[in-house]
């Protein structure tokens, strides 16, 4: 089994990354401390040849050269035999001259015509991890790539368990700089003896021949550099009062990315009111998808009825109506110039090839879509769809250029008519596009029946998190002062608008005077979107009730997450909750993210089943403090530090979560003569 | 201006009045034109070379004529420099799209 990191930065690319300085020292510590076999340098979109043989001397471990490349706005790492290092020059500083700044990338295609023949290479794309490389990108590049790198443990053990996903691979992404004070062990352990880079390439082939951990497969995973290892599943952590628990924590949190850290009595309400008012605001803008999903439709109705101008709609009329009935009563005094067909031509109306335009690119998306290609080849072949394709095209270029005729002719009747009705006194007809402004006429009207709909108070979501609901439902305004509340600004005055409420196309004509609040969130005013949470027995919940549910709520969230930390969550709840709702969720929860929770309960510690323990110790060494960590599984008698250091696993149960032996048998005798 | 006498001519000036081509013989008086007269002259204008009575203020009698008269003739010989631009114009988006797709379609076919 050997230990590879084969994505570690030594010089720093003008482009993507900061200014820092090299250290190889802080390399070499990183390779012995860590016990790495083989690593791999990637550089941005550069590889320095110089550099890369003085660290070849210097670390003793096989040291691969590679480069990662910005390609098709995701990252790929291109990691080459030692051999021909010349040649491997040459082609990464192609990639250095095409990338010339920040938002610069190449192509699958000049990947292609530099590289020449990508089979000699190992190609590792960010898989599930920023800046990821579309799955369509890496479809385009097999079969050349059979492994993605991830950015966690989590997603790691993600991959191996999904049949579609590309064999997982978690490297250290490290910057070796003097200032350095820890490492993080993100390393991938493969089955093989030889260090060739044919060898690894074959190994990251198949998923059964990676790991996380040297001897537990992806059940286990090391978590700090100094060998200490969790369960990817759920650990505890148990110990006396000050002896690292917390501090063990905050190291995790330090040391890695996207942790969610719930702390000790985070959740304990200490204000009511005041907890109630920030719980509600909370819930309302963590649900605000539930209002924004529903106003959506809305939202797009009040952005076209904006564009219509109601006043100069019927200002147009008016005048059009004026101007053709003085033309009729002035028939007998036309001259050769209002005599002319051209003085009171309309207009041609262009046709509309929006939707034209919009099916094409329907087409385009059927017949370009990789991810579902075997559904719609099932429904209709790729011929037709091209063909197709090419009918809508030809239609629209058809339309099209149709309307730039139109619009050629229009432009030839307006000149002819200015010049003609600025030669004689007689009435002219006004233009009108009257099928624009009945279009517009019967927007409005859908518009005030969409508005008097919507303001209708209606539960619109329910949703049930364990014995908690959400309800989500719609609320009219009551008054300017909700008005304003909502649109959060101080500076501003409903009192005009609130009035016209009911009227939705002169209240929305009052919110456009209105200059503080942007058009876009007019939608926002029609109806309100509140949020309650109930208990089981439809009552809205008590302010304890109100912390179970955030506690309940944090950890369902935690799917988002690459770990999940408790701490102590016996300080602000009861038993019963903890043994009926919490322990389930966390065990649930476990199964797709590392949990790692703090505690001296043994509800918690002993009932939750825990896949690892581990016990936290001070010792005084030289009048210093020293913090251990012993651990092993739940049913080991022995609990063991990374060192070899033991300790009896039954006391460390008795002392941490039942205060000690005695206080054990003297409570479980209570309870026996209480039962009897 | 292109007198060639094999060209179709849509314009003329004939005894002191404008005339447009409205179909072989027929030819009637530009004050009668429309919209849709002047979209059939541009099309048939864009199809083929044409060719029109130079515009002269002293041949038309008639005010009315002089000034449509002249904005068709101007309008006219502009396009003459680029016939081709409706189509070349309404066929930019799409026809690396259209090549790209026949080109498939055909050798599958093949």
């Amino acid at each position: 089994m050997k230990k590879i990191d084969l994505h570690i930065h030594t010089k720093a690319s003008p482009y993507s990354d900061s200014v820092y300085d090299f250290s190889i020292s802080k390399l070499q510590e990183y390779v012995e401390k860590l016990s790495i076999d083989c690593i791999a340098i990637t550089n941005h979109n550069l590889f320095d040849l110089e550099q890369f043989n003085q660290i070849s001397e210097q670390i003793e471990i096989t040291v691969l050269p590679g480069i990662e490349i910005d390609i098709e706005k995701g990252h790929l790492l291109l990691i080459s035999e030692s051999t021909e290092l010349d040649d491997f020059k040459t082609k990464c500083n192609q990639v250095e001259h095409l990338i010339q700044n920040k938002s610069d990338y190449i192509s699958i295609a000049q990947l292609k015509e530099i590289f020449v023949d990508l089979s000699k290479y190992l190609l590792v794309p960010h898989y599930d991890k920023d800046p990821i490389l579309k799955p369509e990108i890496i479809e385009q590049l097999k079969p050349f790539i059979t492994s993605g790198e991830v950015s966690s443990a989590k997603k790691f053990k993600y991959c191996i368990n999904d049949t579609n996903s590309l064999v997982p691979v978690l490297f250290s992404d490290l910057r070796f700089t003097h200032q350095m004070t820890e490492f993080s062990p993100r390393q991938t352990f493969i089955d093989i003896d030889d260090k060739s880079l044919r060898a690894i390439k074959t190994c990251l082939m198949d998923k059964n021949k990676v790991f996380l951990h040297h001897s537990e497969g992806h059940r286990f995973f090391q978590i700090f550099e100094n060998g200490q290892k969790l369960s990817t599943g759920l650990n505890v952590i148990l110990g006396e009062r000050s002896s690292g628990k917390t501090y063990t924590l905050k190291t995790i949190s330090r040391l890695y990315e996207n942790v969610k850290h719930i702390k000790q009595f985070e959740l304990l309400e200490t204000d009511e009111e005041k907890d109630k008012k920030k719980f509600d605001e909370l819930l309302t803008t963590k649900q605000s998808s539930v209002s924004e999903q529903f106003l959506k439709e809305f939202k797009e109705v009040v952005e076209d009825v904006l564009k219509i101008d109601r006043k100069e709609n019927d200002k147009r009329i008016e005048s059009y109506l004026t101007s053709l009935l003085k033309v009729a009563a002035e028939e007998d005094k036309m001259d050769v110039y209002s005599k002319c067909t051209l003085f009171n031509e309309s207009k041609f109306i262009e046709t509309n090839n929006e939707t034209l335009k919009q099916l094409v690119e329907a087409t385009e998306l059927l017949i370009e879509n990789a991810q579902y290609r075997t559904l719609i080849d099932k429904h209709i072949s790729k011929k037709i769809l091209q063909e197709l394709a090419v009918d809508l095209m030809k239609k629209y270029e058809e339309v099209q250029q149709k309307n730039l005729k139109v619009r050629w002719v229009n432009s030839l009747v307006t000149n002819v008519q200015k010049e003609l009705q600025s030669s004689t006194a007689s009435e002219h007809v006004k233009d009108i596009d009257f099928y624009n402004v009945l279009l517009e006429k019967e927007k409005l009207e859908k518009f005030e029946n969409i508005a008097a709909q919507i303001k209708k108070e209606k539960v619109i979501e329910q949703k049930d998190i364990r014995r908690f609901k959400i309800v989500a439902s719609t609320k009219r305004f009551t008054g300017a002062q909700e008005l304003k509340n909502k649109s959060g600004i101080q500076q501003t005055a409903f009192s005009g608008a609130f009035p016209l409420y009911d009227s939705p196309i002169q209240f929305l004509e009052e919110l456009k005077k209105m200059e503080r609040i942007p058009e876009t969130e007019f939608y926002k005013y029609f109806v309100d979107v509140s949020y309650k949470i109930l208990n089981e027995h439809d009552a809205e919940v008590s302010g304890g009730e109100r912390s179970e549910f955030n506690l309940l709520d944090r950890i369902q969230h935690a799917h988002h997450y690459d770990f999940l930390l408790i701490d102590e969550p016996e300080s602000s709840f009861d038993n019963l909750f903890l043994k009926n709702e919490v322990n389930e969720q966390i065990r649930q929860i476990s199964k797709t993210v590392p949990v790692i929770v703090v505690t001296h309960n043994n509800t918690v510690g002993a009932s939750i089943k825990p896949d690892y323990i581990l016990y936290t110790k001070k010792e005084i060494v030289d009048g210093k403090a020293v913090y251990k960590i012993f651990s092993g599984n739940p049913a080991d008698t022995i609990l063991k530090t990374v060192d070899g250091e033991e300790i009896n696993n039954y006391n460390i149960m008795l002392n941490c979560l039942e205060a000690g032996d005695s206080a054990y048998v003297e409570r479980k005798q209570s309870y026996e003569n209480l039962k009897n | 201006m292109l007198k060639e006498s094999n060209h179709m001519k849509i314009l003329k000036i004939d005894n002191g009045k404008g005339l447009y081509f409205k179909e072989p013989d027929q030819w009637i008086g530009i004050d009668q034109i429309g919209k849709e007269d002047l979209l059939t002259l541009l099309d048939n204008a864009i199809s083929g070379d044409f060719e029109m009575d130079e515009f002269d203020t002293a041949a038309l009698q008639n005010k009315a004529h002089q000034i449509i008269y002249k904005h068709l003739y101007q309008k006219f010989n502009e396009l003459n420099e680029n016939k081709s631009r409706f189509k070349d114009e309404s066929e930019q988006l799409y026809k690396s799209a259209i090549e790209k797709y026949t080109e498939a379609i055909s050798s599958e076919n093949n």
